[in-house]
């Protein structure tokens, strides 16, 4: 079959959105290299199909083939970020692999679920340190409930002083190494589990 | 690998671990006998042995393999339009070896288990 018009433009606007999210997250020499590859995929094959009256029908079946270019976007990105993440332990391509993961499985759901929450309570505790300077009234462990943390109004006033200032420190980079550690096991966890044969 | 065997619907998950597992294998054994483009891989799978991969699939992980060192990619200049040739490196064979060795002695196990179970080929 060859290509109208109409058909060159639908292929074009496929590898258009195909290198739009490749690029996203891969070098663009290498997302053009893909693209490359998929375009004479998809050469071949318009070429193996037979000339038929309905050229968008044809043509629609044989993209449907090879998949949306976001989910052919996706199959690179998934591999891509998981292997920088556990090769370089960058905090993006960390957090970009652990978004993916989790729309793949209830346990990488769960899994990455657990790494955000210690993230969060992490980052939590070192704001906590940092607010206590700004706001020394209202940061700290309170009686009244008793609470901790950055209160607006303060329910009282709080205990100790500034000794919350380098135990909140400690605690939180503290979680936040420990979390780190446990995304990065968790994601080569799950490469050399995609990549067992069986 | 689409399922072609008689006797109807397989679960789907099952379906789609045994597919994912067998993937890898499968397109590693498919350049094992010489350099082949993407396309080509695909019809060799498809048409000769019956395992239809997902298209959109089989680019990433031949991407993936290339860069891994298992398989060594180049564009030739091939009419009417240049194609990229994917084939084995010496540690893509060494790591074919192992994985087809592993998978016998799998599928020897499964073969045991199904022929305790009274399970007739």
């Amino acid at each position: 079959m060859i290509l109208s018009e109409t058909g060159e433009s639908r292929v074009r606007g496929y590898l258009f959105v195909l290198e739009r999210s490749l690029r996203t997250f891969l070098p663009a020499a290498t997302a053009a290299d893909a693209v490359r590859e998929v375009e004479s995929h998809i050469r071949d094959r318009v070429a193996e199909v037979e000339p038929v009256p309905d050229e968008r029908a044809a043509l629609e079946r044989l993209l449907d083939e090879l998949g949306p270019p976001l989910r052919v976007a996706r199959a690179y990105s998934i591999e891509m970020s998981a292997e920088e993440a556990v090769a370089t332990g960058r905090v993006a391509p960390m957090v970009r692999s652990l978004f993916q993961l989790a729309a793949l499985g209830v346990g990488t759901f769960f899994g990455s679920v657990a790494v955000f929450v210690g993230y969060a309570v992490g980052l939590a505790f070192i704001a906590i340190a940092v607010m206590k300077p700004i706001f020394p009234d209202n940061v700290g462990l309170f009686l009244e409930g008793p609470s901790f943390g950055a209160l607006f109004p303060a329910p009282g006033r709080p205990l100790g002083g500034y000794w919350v200032m380098p135990i909140c420190v400690a605690i939180g980079v503290g979680l936040l190494i420990v979390t780190h550690r446990g995304a990065r096991r968790l994601i080569e966890v799950w490469l050399r589990r995609r990549r067992r044969p069986v | 690998m689409r399922d072609k065997t008689p006797g109807g619907a397989q679960p789907e998950g099952w379906h789609e671990q045994l597919r994912r597992g067998g993937l890898e294998l499968a397109v590693m054994l498919a350049v094992s006998n010489g350099p082949k483009y993407g396309l080509e891989i695909i019809h060799h799978l498809d048409s000769q042995r019956d395992l239809a991969l997902p298209e959109g699939t089989v680019y990433p992980l031949l991407s993936r393999l290339a860069r891994e060192g298992d398989l060594k990619a180049e564009w030739r200049q091939t009419e009417p339009h240049p194609r990229k040739y994917y084939q084995l490196t010496a540690q893509g064979r060494r790591r074919l070896a192992v994985m087809c060795h592993d998978w016998r002695a799998f599928s020897q196990k499964i073969e045991l288990l199904m022929s305790e179970a009274g399970i007739q080929p």
